[in-house]
């Protein structure tokens, strides 16, 4: 929280107010990438339970979301923030946004599960779970470059969304060719394409958290830019 | 610097560069200026354009010397025996520290209104027309049309047109500093200074002197000192951040209050001064 500095403030009040949802979106981080992890090992390990689990903690999410935003609308409304302030006090809205829509797709994640695969399509499974590892990598950096708002963690982070984006396509291909082969298999491998892309989005959603993180430090907008435009920030 | 506002949004909150103001745009230039009460420096080489048709706003904390800076723009300042001025304030591309300046007459050209409403112990029409009576106009017709005309300016008309030869003092606070403002724009000046305008106002009245403000900058080009930063955001074009004397950062209103450049000013209109 270095580069926060929020401690400072004449208010002591809003000091705490300000603390306290930075503290509420850590913790719904936390809790994001928990169910993000149990869906994988869901996967994995085939464990229904686990699946089942996941679908039925998605509401945290959705309740620290909305309590997030509504602490947001009351420090706008009480304090009318400015600068600095107003810039977190944004960022973090639109970063709960984001998480809430990882934990859905978390929950798309661990449906996969719960459609039994048969034995033959289970080593698509595996190919899943590598891109699963690498998206899970991806969703902690983009926590911690929050948690620390470290501008070079979010433009670094940023940048790395290419090598999912990439898995994911060289996945698709592989997919394709499996449907190709065997069209009896389609069903079953739809199922492994919708998580494949439920992963792909949560890469993209947190690409948007870096974005927020950069523009709460520098006040800069790098929404919609080409990839050269990004190139010449760093 | 990475541009990605779309086009027509761009167009739409047109920005002016501060630094590089055509003549045409610069309603007032300071150039280098310094003031010292006797030994005491109270601004330090002020150098800023304030644009023609806009409000420029003065922040800054108590005693940064915003409303020394503003007092300067109409030579109030002259009034205080220890009060040296170095430096120049062009109005029109004429220094108003000349010494053949006729400062009565610049007055006509810059007017200004204060903290607290001052109307003169009498009628409301006679408070309008103060200024026109001292410049030698007395055609009741044209004191008629300019005292409805500046009434209307400054949103009051509706509430006294039916009681303007009434004492200006029974009007409510709001109402008496809408009469002041109407006092002031009766002359036509060119600039006008508001020295912390609704400071003594409730939130109703202070709104409704925010509205005025904006319809006044389509006449008159407004310098505006306040303690309020909400208010400073809401009603000005261009920011200028003070602090003991110095002028820290003068920017657009809308960078200034998202993304300032310096840190003091950050900390300042964020609440963490002191």
């Amino acid at each position: 929280m270095d580069n926060l500095n929020i401690g400072r403030h004449i208010s002591g009040q809003f000091n705490e107010d300000l603390e306290r949802i930075i503290n509420q979106v850590m913790h719904m981080g936390g809790l994001v990438e928990k169910q993000l992890t149990d869906a994988l090992t869901s996967v994995c390990d085939a464990d229904e339970a686990l699946a089942k689990k996941v679908l039925n903690n998605d509401y945290l999410i959705n309740n620290a979301e909305v309590n997030i935003d509504d602490e947001c609308t009351r420090i706008i409304a009480k304090r009318q923030p400015a600068a600095g302030d107003l810039r977190l006090v944004m960022a973090i809205v639109k970063t709960i946004t984001d998480l809430e829509r990882i934990g859905d797709e978390s929950g798309k994640i661990a449906n996969v599960t719960l459609e039994s695969l048969s034995g033959e399509h289970k080593d698509l499974l595996s190919n899943l779970d590598n891109l699963g590892r690498h998206v899970l990598t991806f969703l902690q950096a983009t926590l911690d470059a929050f948690t620390r708002m470290d501008y070079d963690a979010a433009v670094k982070v940023h940048k790395s969304d290419d090598k999912i984006d990439r898995e994911y396509e060289a996945l698709m291909r592989q997919l394709m060719t499996y449907m190709m082969e065997d069209p009896r298999s389609i069903p079953q491998i739809m199922s492994v394409i919708w998580s494949a892309r439920a992963l792909e989005r949560i890469g993209d959603r947190c690409q948007n958290i870096c974005e927020y993180i950069i523009y709460f430090v520098k006040g800069k907008v790098v929404r919609h830019t080409t990839p050269e435009d990004f190139e010449s920030l760093s | 610097m990475i541009s990605v506002t779309p086009k027509n949004l761009s167009e739409h909150n047109v920005k002016l560069d501060l630094n590089n103001l055509s003549p045409e745009q610069v309603a007032l230039e300071i150039k280098n200026l310094d003031l010292y009460y006797g030994d005491k420096q109270a601004l330090q080489d002020i150098s800023m354009s304030i644009p023609k048709g806009q409000v420029t706003a003065f922040i800054g904390p108590s005693g940064c010397g915003k409303s020394t800076l503003l007092r300067c723009i109409n030579r109030m300042n002259d009034l205080v025996d220890i009060c040296k001025i170095k430096g120049q304030i062009n109005l029109n591309g004429e220094n108003i520290y000349d010494r053949y300046t006729d400062v009565a007459a610049l007055r006509r050209k810059v007017g200004m209104v204060f903290q607290r409403p001052n109307p003169f112990p009498k009628s409301i029409y006679e408070n309008v027309v103060y200024g026109l009576r001292i410049t030698g106009e007395n055609n009741r017709r044209v004191l008629d049309e300019a005292v409805e005309k500046s009434l209307r300016s400054a949103a009051l008309w509706n509430e006294v047109k039916d009681r303007l030869h009434e004492s200006a003092l029974g009007l409510s606070g709001g109402q008496q500093q809408r009469l002041v403002i109407a006092r002031a724009i009766a002359i036509e000046p060119e600039v006008l200074l508001l020295d912390e305008p609704t400071s003594a106002l409730d939130p109703i009245s202070t709104l409704t002197i925010e509205e005025l403000i904006n319809d006044l900058k389509k006449q008159f080009t407004v310098v505006i000192v306040t303690h309020n930063m909400q208010q400073a955001a809401r009603v000005s074009d261009q920011t200028a951040f003070m602090y003991m004397g110095d002028l820290i950062e003068y920017s657009d209103t809308n960078t200034l209050f998202t993304t300032p450049m310096k840190k003091k000013t950050e900390d300042y209109i964020t609440g963490r001064y002191g």
